[in-house]
């Protein structure tokens, strides 16, 4: 009836349920305890599901490492739930509506000065001082 | 609810659960892995404890200190009862036999 068989996939299939941790320390083990328990005239659905709940109790229980895990999930999710509200305030804000494309700031302005900086000659050679005075007619 | 603890100290597997406390008395004549202490559990206590709830228990108890792991023998892993281990175990038993008695006391004055 390939009884047995069907039993030991059963039971390996819900081992795959637990931490990897616990797998590498009790896996293999595990496997054969349930092998032999079955020879022994255990129920394979019994012995699955007396696995399946203590890898639901494993995954639960509180460990230093896995809490600090989740502090840090924990606070990343705090952080992108606090700034995706932000970044929505912000590119819907009264200042943005009218232009989506907003001007970019020039480089020889200066915050009170309507007219462009003179000392154009410290720019890099391959800036045209130019073109930068008649962009410069619009303001900053 | 608190509970106060016996002369012998704090009693560290009251809420252990009883898979640990048989696991304890399982390893207080010697070490034993995982299916040893399942058939030796079943015959002392007609318990028949469960592979999952093994390991989860054996865990906790490693990580409290009252077992640690032998050497592994191919696949299996035996364990053994620690001095604290022994010692809780004791403290546990003690307050259990205090309860016991006071139990029976009561039936008799009860006359029931």
């Amino acid at each position: 009836m390939g009884g047995p068989p069907r039993a030991g996939r059963l039971v390996e299939g819900v081992l795959r349920c637990y931490p990897a941790r616990w797998r590498r320390r009790h896996g293999e083990e595990a496997a054969e305890l349930a092998a032999l328990l079955i020879q022994d005239g255990a129920a394979a659905g019994s012995i699955a599901w007396n696995y399946l709940t203590g890898a639901a109790r494993e995954w639960l229980t509180p460990r230093p490492g896995r809490r600090l895990r989740l502090a840090v999930c924990a606070l990343a999710a705090v952080v992108c739930s606090l700034s995706i509200p932000a970044g929505l305030l912000a590119s819907t804000g009264p200042a943005h509506a009218a232009s989506t494309n907003p001007a970019p700031r020039h480089p020889l302005c200066r915050p009170g000065s309507p007219a462009p900086v003179r000392n154009a000659s410290s720019l890099p050679a391959h800036r045209h001082p130019s073109t930068r005075e008649t962009r410069h007619d619009r303001s900053c | 609810m608190s509970r106060r603890d016996g002369p012998g100290g704090q009693d560290v597997l009251r809420r252990a659960g009883e898979a640990s406390v048989l696991i304890l008395i399982s390893l207080a004549d010697g070490p034993k892995h995982g299916y040893a202490l399942i058939r030796d559990i079943g015959e002392l206590a007609g318990v028949e404890l469960g592979p999952g709830t093994l390991y989860g228990a054996l865990d906790r108890l490693e990580r409290l200190g009252l077992i640690e792991p032998l050497p592994a023998a191919e696949r299996r892993h035996p364990y053994r009862i620690t001095v604290p281990g022994a010692a809780a175990l004791r403290v546990h038993l003690d307050s259990l036999e205090r309860v016991s008695a006071a139990g029976r006391l009561r039936l008799q004055l009860g006359g029931i």
